[in-house]
């Protein structure tokens, strides 16, 4: 309870800052999700007191859309990775796009469909979705490394944090799925609030400040562009290219 | 059984994003940039007068065919195939080099989603398959195939370019 209450405290002192230091338009669709959560668990705690037999119906239901939640720091994340870089600029959504599909057909939606039980689902699903954000987080850190994107503070701790979040989540998952329930129950209530008491805090210390992002002059040896520019020339090295391959 | 293995991802994990953040942090500007070649410009004439010639098969055709030396022609084909792979992987320097290029005013940055975000992204993908394809194509066959397919049955890919070019026409008429 007292990770818990933490955890809700960091995620409410993470809203105040953003709004004092302005960084919600910045980081629009983390925001949003850190306002979801703030305002679910204010909702869940509600619940807990005045109306504890909803209380664990509406927990799994929190639980569930939480998960799904989670995707938009994702998008965040990989959004202001290749922000600086006009030509890749969506590579991050598209790849986080692309996975999260590919992967929700093949390897999450059999388990939904197949499990034989709704727990043995519902822990299944929540377990592979962790996978898959576990994936697209490790491409994109792979690719922002690739193409040489330094990670300002404000973005690396995001990234950072969220990690933490996913790989303790993972853990729990796992546990969940490979114990009993009963066995699992004390852990699982502990671990996943702790999951994300981590990973607010690294956010809070990182998003404490706005910081610029480095200056991708350091990796380039292209002076900047405008994004204008920087289309004519992908259109002229596509038609140089063309002229070349179809001579 | 299971819980090891998902336990080993987990940890995996967490390992692969610390030593990749930890890298990502102190990138140096020489670990990026590997490449060994000096990026050329896609605008200097010389330089793609050169790929004319590299991927021209006629002096070889000449050498075998009308002088007779088909040893020697042989041997210009081979060290054509070779000068044809640098200059492929030239020009796929060059590109990353553009691909790196910062936005010059990041203030004016448009969000990600916008349409012409997702069509530069398309001519980044499309010369990269390209590119990949014909570098490919030369290493097994040499420099005088023509085997690569068009895009321009692809919608997006003639949108693309006509959209670029026009307000690069307009600019260039309203500069005269």
């Amino acid at each position: 309870m007292a990770i818990s209450v933490c955890a809700f405290l960091l995620d409410g002192l993470l809203i105040l800052r953003g709004a004092r230091n302005r960084l919600f338009s910045l980081f629009p669709l983390f925001y949003s999700y850190l306002i979801f959560a703030f305002c679910g668990s204010t909702g869940m705690y509600v619940i807990y007191w005045l109306f504890p037999h909803v209380y664990p119906s509406a927990y799994w239901i929190y639980f569930l859309v939480t998960i799904l939640a989670e995707f938009m720091v994702l998008v965040e994340i990989s959004d202001q990775i290749f922000r600086p870089l006009p030509a890749i600029r969506n590579l991050g959504r598209a790849l986080t796009i692309f996975i999260s599909a590919a992967l929700g057909l093949v390897y999450v939606l059999p388990v939904v469909l197949w499990s034989p039980g709704r727990r043995p689902a519902l822990f299944g699903f929540a377990l592979r979705a962790s996978v898959t954000k576990a994936i697209i987080l490790a491409v994109l850190f792979y690719v922002a490394r690739h193409y040489g994107s330094q990670l300002g503070r404000n973005v690396g701790g995001l990234m950072l944090g969220f990690s933490i979040y996913v790989a303790l989540h993972l853990a729990s998952m796992a546990g969940a799925k490979a114990f009993s329930s009963v066995l699992f129950a004390s852990i699982f209530w502990l671990m996943l609030p702790l999951a994300f008491a981590l990973c607010a805090l690294v956010w809070t210390i990182s998003l404490w400040e706005l910081a610029p992002m480095p200056s991708m002059n350091t990796i380039s040896t292209a002076p900047g562009r405008d994004s204008d520019a920087v289309a004519l020339e992908l259109t002229r090295f596509n038609s140089e290219l063309s002229k070349l391959l179809h001579r | 059984m299971i819980m090891l293995i998902y336990a080993a991802i987990a940890i995996a994990f967490l390992i692969l994003v610390l030593g990749l953040f930890r890298k990502t942090l102190s990138l140096e500007p020489d670990e990026c940039v590997t490449d060994n070649y000096s990026p050329p410009s896609t605008a200097n004439g010389r330089w793609l007068h050169l790929s004319e010639r590299i991927f021209d098969p006629t002096d070889a055709r000449w050498l075998a065919e009308e002088l007779g030396f088909p040893k020697l022609a042989n041997a210009l084909i081979i060290d054509r195939k070779r000068l044809a792979i640098r200059w492929l992987q030239a020009l796929q320097a060059a590109f990353d080099d553009l691909v790196r290029t910062p936005e010059s005013s990041p203030s004016e940055v448009p969000g990600a989603g916008s349409a012409g975000s997702w069509q530069m992204l398309w001519l980044t993908f499309r010369f990269k398959i390209s590119i990949s394809y014909a570098l490919l194509v030369v290493k097994l066959f040499g420099p005088y195939y023509r085997l690569i397919p068009s895009f321009s049955w692809v919608p997006m890919s003639r949108r693309s370019e006509r959209s670029f070019r026009r307000p690069a026409l307009a600019n260039s008429r309203s500069s005269h």
